[in-house]
């Protein structure tokens, strides 16, 4: 079994947004919907003309942080949302209730309301459908043309991930919340 | 099967029950539950999207109805206990009336909160044969399923004035209610990422508005059943008592407030502190839960040295008021906050709060529910005797 996470060096990002494209076409997102699954977002360039600081405006991919400790999967009350064998944080729609109690304690603002099915859903890290076809890359990943993102297993040291990890300075979102997670921004 | 054996009832024809004994307020009672008619049928055409609750405030007025309904409840609970299940006597005398409230207004509750649940049904099912134990939702929802079981067999025994059997049940009942009502609060406090909710002061404060939200009721149920003619003594002794310490509980209240937002602000602490501030300059918090659920009754009661019982029942419907911004309030408050994260950066941009308001539907259905509460009340006091004094057998 995995634990599969992601490197995201965000700062080759160039907000094509073929991620989010690549997203709703391979999971079946609805299409025009915002926000759902991935986003990129955008941080606008601070100061007044001319005095203009290039260096904050960036763009900023994210998504479902896939937390090992998740607050999502803590306050389900009917355990429709889990841990996959692989760590990956999962929505059973079957069990969902939609309570929104998940909506309301993820720190990341990840999930949404699937208006087709009327549960929540959230990234899956493609688990459904490129991972279960024996794929070893997500569709954000494969399409991403500046590289920016890098999914694998956590726990193989000797996967891409593992190796960026090792040799790059990286951070995670709301660390002080402790719910460990598995998306990490590369400095 | 003779009902008459198992729960004492008034017999009366179809016609006589329905005979309204106040016309406006049966005008009251039908027209709200009409709406919430009206709410339910357009619910059920368009789903979630007829209300105005948004991925970034998913929760809205229907729970804050439902925590309205429940808090009333458990304070009707609190209330009624002092009789039957502590033996006060001079309690004795609410002790029906307010176990009947305690059921009618949790069954209200339950009738809000069906239509914001997105699947009711799956939610019976699947919280059986799939329980989340670490969810507070879970337990609260299961603890209040078995307080509104205790509370009806409590009920029953009360009917038939077994005093020894509706103990045992209202002691168990009420134990289960305060689990059950703390774990509501538990549902907001356990939020670790809502910095304003996250804590203990929710589930304490649910227990001590729920006491107090009891007493209002208590004072409205009376005031309505006396209108216009005094009270008898062992009605006016109780709501005196029961004034005297809605004084002290409302005492409470503003010192765990005071200390609530100054400690919110306290530091500035990014999140809190700009939350707490935008929550100061609300005039909700101000009119609603300040003056209308705290400072007019508070000041009655000091003013009356807690003896202006006739006066406090309308300052317990200025109460009542008060006590709804309390909990639509508390919904609102937890999500103020965006959590969009990396949509701006965290603390670098001034925060633009979250806004929401209750669609027509939402509405409907909320304060309908108020309508579902009063038809209730309205055939339990027709069908049963809920004046009677217990008696000890």
């Amino acid at each position: 079994m995995a634990r599969y996470g992601m490197a995201l060096d965000y700062k080759n990002c160039i907000n094509c947004k073929a991620c989010e494209v690549a997203c709703k076409e391979e999971n079946g997102v609805l299409l025009g919907a915002d926000k759902h699954r991935i986003w990129v977002g955008v941080k606008e360039i601070e100061g007044e003309f001319p005095l203009l600081s290039i260096a904050s405006n960036t763009f900023m991919p994210s998504q479902c942080q896939h937390c090992d400790n998740a607050p999502c999967e803590e306050v389900c009350p009917t355990h429709a949302t889990h841990y996959d064998e692989n760590g990956v944080v999962r929505v059973d729609p079957d069990k969902c209730i939609l309570c929104s109690y998940c909506m309301n304690a993820c720190p990341y603002d990840a999930r949404y309301v699937d208006d087709r099915t009327m549960t929540v859903d959230k990234c899956t890290f493609c688990s459904d459908t490129r991972l279960a076809r024996g794929e070893t890359t997500t569709a954000c990943q494969a399409t991403c043309p500046t590289k920016v993102r890098i999914f694998g297993d956590l726990d193989d040291p000797n996967s891409e991930i593992s190796q960026v990890l090792m040799t790059r300075e990286h951070f995670s979102l709301k660390p002080h919340l402790g719910t460990k997670p598995k998306l990490f921004y590369l400095i | 099967m003779n009902l008459q054996k198992i729960i004492p009832y008034r017999k009366m024809s179809l016609k006589e029950l329905l005979v309204p004994e106040n016309k406006f307020m049966a005008l009251v009672a039908i027209v709200l539950t009409a709406l919430f008619l009206i709410g339910v049928g357009i619910y059920l055409v368009h789903g979630h999207h007829a209300y105005g609750v948004t991925r970034e405030h998913p929760w809205g007025l229907l729970i804050a109805m439902y925590i309205f309904f429940v808090v009333s409840s458990t304070g009707l609970c609190i209330v009624g206990s002092f009789g039957d299940v502590f033996g006060f006597k001079d309690y004795m005398t609410v002790s029906k009336r307010a176990i009947f409230g305690s059921i009618i207004t949790i069954l209200s509750g339950f009738a809000v909160i069906a239509f914001e649940i997105g699947h009711p049904v799956r939610m019976l099912i699947y919280n059986v044969i799939s329980p989340g134990l670490r969810s507070a939702i879970w337990w609260m929802g299961t603890l209040y399923g078995l307080y509104l079981t205790f509370m009806v067999i409590e009920f029953v025994f009360l009917m038939r004035n077994d005093m020894k059997k509706a103990k045992i049940f209202g002691l168990i009942g009420l134990l289960i209610g305060l689990a059950a009502h703390s774990n509501l609060g538990g549902v907001f406090g356990f939020l670790n990422a809502r910095l304003v909710a996250n804590g203990v002061f929710y589930p304490t404060y649910f227990i001590l508005t729920a006491f107090i939200t009891g007493i209002y009721l208590i004072f409205l149920m009376y005031g309505y059943k006396y209108r216009g003619q005094a009270f008898p003594d062992d009605v006016a002794k109780a709501l005196t008592n029961f004034m005297k310490i809605q004084g002290l509980l409302l005492a409470i209240l503003m010192f765990f407030e005071t200390w609530k937002m100054l400690t919110g602000v306290y530091g500035g602490m990014p999140e809190r502190a700009d939350t707490i501030i935008h929550i100061l300059h609300t005039k909700s918090f101000w009119l609603g839960e300040v003056m209308c659920g705290m400072v007019i009754p508070f000041l009655l009661i000091l003013k009356s040295k807690g003896t202006a019982i006739k006066a406090m029942v309308w300052a317990s419907l200025i109460g009542m008021i008060g006590i709804f911004y309390m909990r639509y309030d508390l919904v609102h408050d937890a999500q103020l906050f965006p959590m969009q994260t990396l949509k701006i950066r965290e603390y670098q941009l001034p925060p633009s709060f979250v806004e929401y308001f209750p669609s027509s539907t939402e509405m409907m259905i909320g304060f309908g529910g108020i309508g579902i509460c009063l038809i209730l009340y309205f055939l339990g006091t027709k069908l049963f005797d809920l004046d009677g004094k217990p008696e000890h057998h």
